[in-house]
C-alpha cells in the first residue's frame, strides 16, 4: 500500500468528529492534509496545547498539554517544566506534515499555539489583540471595531494582520522582532486597548468589564509566556467545523460570516493573507 | 443477561428418528451455548490483534494451508503421514437415521456419560412427531440409539423435556474415568452410626428444588462490568481503516507533500 508516504498509521476514519455535518475524522485529516503548506510555518517549534475529542464536539473532549501515551518516537517534543504543574510538561512541537496528520488522527481537533517559540519562550513574535465580542455585540460589531484597531495601528507605522477566531470575534496581531518580552507586548496591547476604549464607549479594555454584556473587550492578557491562541487555520471545535481563517484586511467588512469559514471552504481559499507575515519583524515603540 | 439461549436459526443435521416401523423425519438443532468472555490476543505496544501461523519446527518457516499433512504419530518424532482425501474416504458414512432400540429411564444413565444435548424438530409433517412425544411423555422413558454427527459416531438418548424431543449425544465408557481407580477410594473407614446419622439430618435439612436460573457466572459478571467501565475511560479499538478513505487521503497527501516540495 501507498503507506509509505506518511509515518502516520491511520484510526478509526469513519468516527463522526462534528456529528451535526457529518463530519468523519478522514475529514478533519483531510482538511488538515490541505491546509498543510499554509499552516505548518506558524506553528514551527511552538509547544502546543491541544483540546482532543476523540468521540466527537458533543462528547466531552480534553486540554492536553502533555505528548499522550503512545506517542511516536518520530514526534519532536519539548520539555517544559510548568510552575502550576510542579512537574516537566513534554509538548508537542509540530515541525512536519506527518505531525500535523498524526495531530488530526488523534482527533486533536483544535491546536493552540503560544506566540513565542520553544527556544525563546520568554520573547513572543507576535503582539496579539484578541477582539471578543460579549453579548448581544455581535461579530458586526467586532468587525467595527477591528477596523477601528487597524487604524490606530496603521497610524503607528505598524503592519496588523487579522483572523477570524472562529467562534464571535477576530484575533488582530502586529508580528514583531524578537526583542522585547511578553511584559512589554502586554503593555503596548493594553495601552492601544485603553486608547480605544476611551474614544468608542462600546470597548472595553479591562479584564474586570470583559463580561459587560453588548461590550467588545480587547483582551491583552494572552500576551503572557505560555498563554496560547488557536492556530491560523485551526479548526474550532463547534458545530459548523469553523476555522481560525487569516483573511485580508479588504474582506473584513459587512457580510463576511465567521460560520461559513470552515473547513471545506477554507481549502478552496486561493488568498494566503499571511504568507509573509513571519518575515514581517516590526519593531514596537515602548 | 437472559436466562435462556436464543432459539437457533439452522437446524445442524437433518434426517428421521425411527422406532420400529413409525419413521420420523426430523431436524437437529443445537442447544447448547458456551457463553463465556472472550478475549482476543493483542500486541500490548500498539494494541494491534496477533494471529496464529504455522511455522515449521525445522526452518521457522511459515507453511501455507496447501501444505498441511495430519501426521498420526506412533512414535516420538515419528508420524504416518495422512492426506485429506485418504481420510476422507474412510469417514463413516451418515446414515441420517437415529435407530431407537431401546427404551429406559432417562437417569438410569449416569450424567457423567451426557455429551452434548440437540433439540429435535418436525421436518414438514409434524403428525408422527407429535405422536412419538405423546408416548415419550405418557412413559417417562428414553430413547436408545445412535447418530452419526460429522464424522464421529455417539450413542445418543431421545427424551421428553418441555414439550419437546431432546437428544443427547453420550460419551463411550472407554472416554469416562471409573473412579474406582483411584488409591483413595480403597482407605475409607466405615462412618459411625452417630456421625452418619448426623450427615444423614443435614442433608435432609438442606434438600430443595434446583433452581439452575439462580447460578450466574461471577467472574463473567465481573469481566463485563470491567469491560463497561473501560469503554467510558480508556479504551483500545483497532479498527481497519476504510480502503475509500485512506485513498482519498492519500490523494490529498501527495498533493500536499508536492507543494511542501515546491517551497
Amino acid at each position: 500500500m501507498s503507506k509509505k508516504i506518511t509515518k502516520v498509521e491511520f484510526t478509526n476514519l469513519d468516527k463522526l468528529l462534528f456529528p451535526q455535518l457529518k463530519i468523519t475524522k478522514a475529514q478533519l485529516i483531510e482538511y488538515y492534509i490541505k491546509i498543510a503548506p499554509k499552516m505548518l510555518g506558524f506553528l514551527a517549534n511552538r509547544p502546543l496545547v491541544l483540546t482532543r475529542f476523540p468521540d466527537g464536539i458533543d462528547k466531552e473532549g480534553f486540554y492536553e498539554k502533555d505528548a499522550p501515551q503512545g506517542t511516536p518516537t518520530w514526534v519532536k517534543t519539548v520539555k517544559i517544566y510548568s510552575e502550576t504543574a510542579k512537574r516537566d510538561v513534554n509538548y508537542v512541537l509540530c515541525n512536519d506534515l506527518d505531525t500535523l496528520i498524526w495531530l488530526a488522527n488523534l482527533a486533536a481537533i483544535e491546536i493552540h499555539m503560544p506566540l513565542s517559540k520553544a527556544g525563546s519562550r520568554e520573547k513572543p513574535d507576535f503582539a496579539f489583540f484578541d477582539v471578543d465580542p460579549e453579548s448581544p455585540a455581535t461579530f458586526e460589531d467586532a468587525i467595527t471595531v477591528a477596523l477601528l484597531l487597524k487604524e490606530k495601528l496603521d497610524k503607528l507605522g505598524l503592519e496588523s494582520y487579522v483572523k477570524t477566531s472562529g467562534k464571535k470575534g477576530f484575533h488582530v496581531l502586529v508580528p514583531i522582532a524578537q526583542k522585547y518580552i511578553f511584559r512589554e507586548t502586554r503593555t503596548f496591547v493594553h495601552q492601544i486597548g485603553r486608547e480605544l476604549a476611551k474614544e468608542q464607549p462600546f470597548v472595553v479594555s479591562e479584564f474586570k468589564e470583559t463580561k459587560k454584556p453588548g461590550k467588545i473587550f480587547v483582551d491583552y492578557l494572552q500576551n503572557s509566556q505560555g498563554r496560547t491562541m488557536v492556530s491560523p487555520y485551526g479548526v474550532r471545535a463547534v458545530p459548523e467545523a469553523t476555522v481560525s481563517t487569516p483573511l485580508e484586511w479588504t474582506e473584513v467588512k459587512k457580510g463576511i460570516k465567521p460560520t461559513e469559514l470552515n473547513i471545506f471552504s477554507v481549502v478552496k481559499r486561493e488568498k494566503d493573507p499571511w504568507k509573509k507575515i513571519l518575515e514581517n519583524k516590526q519593531r514596537l515603540k515602548v | 443477561m437472559e436466562n435462556k439461549a436464543n432459539v437457533p436459526r439452522r437446524p445442524i443435521w437433518t434426517g428421521s428418528l425411527t422406532i420400529g416401523l413409525v419413521n420420523v423425519p426430523i431436524k437437529l438443532y443445537s442447544m447448547i451455548y458456551d457463553r463465556g468472555i472472550s478475549f482476543r490476543f493483542l500486541h500490548k505496544k500498539d494494541g494491534h490483534p496477533l494471529k496464529y501461523q504455522k511455522v515449521c519446527t525445522k526452518d521457522e518457516k511459515v507453511v501455507p494451508w496447501v501444505e498441511v499433512a495430519k501426521g498420526y504419530e506412533i512414535a516420538k518424532n515419528e508420524y504416518i503421514i495422512f492426506d485429506k482425501e485418504e481420510l476422507e474416504a474412510v469417514k463413516p458414512e451418515s446414515d441420517k437415521r437415529i435407530r431407537l432400540d431401546k427404551f429406559v429411564d432417562y437417569f438410569s444413565v449416569d450424567p457423567v456419560y451426557f455429551d452434548r444435548s440437540y433439540v429435535l424438530m418436525p421436518d414438514k409433517s409434524s403428525g408422527a412427531y407429535g405422536l412419538l412425544l405423546a408416548a415419550f411423555e405418557k412413559k417417562g422413558k428414553a430413547g436408545v440409539g445412535r447418530i452419526t454427527l460429522r464424522t464421529k459416531e455417539y450413542p445418543a438418548l431421545v427424551h421428553a423435556y418441555k414439550g419437546a424431543l431432546v437428544l443427547t449425544t453420550l460419551r463411550y465408557a472407554y472416554d469416562v474415568v471409573d473412579p474406582q481407580g483411584f488409591e483413595e477410594l480403597k482407605k475409607l473407614k466405615e462412618p459411625e452410626k452417630a456421625e452418619l446419622d448426623m450427615a444423614v439430618k443435614i442433608v435432609t435439612d438442606l434438600s430443595g428444588e434446583f433452581d439452575i436460573t439462580a447460578y450466574k457466572d461471577s467472574y463473567k459478571q465481573k469481566v463485563e462490568e470491567l469491560i463497561k467501565k473501560k469503554l467510558k475511560g480508556q479504551k483500545v479499538v483497532v479498527e481497519k481503516p476504510a480502503e475509500k478513505e485512506v485513498k482519498e487521503l492519500m490523494v490529498a497527501l501527495r498533493e500536499t507533500l508536492k507543494q511542501l516540495e515546491k517551497k
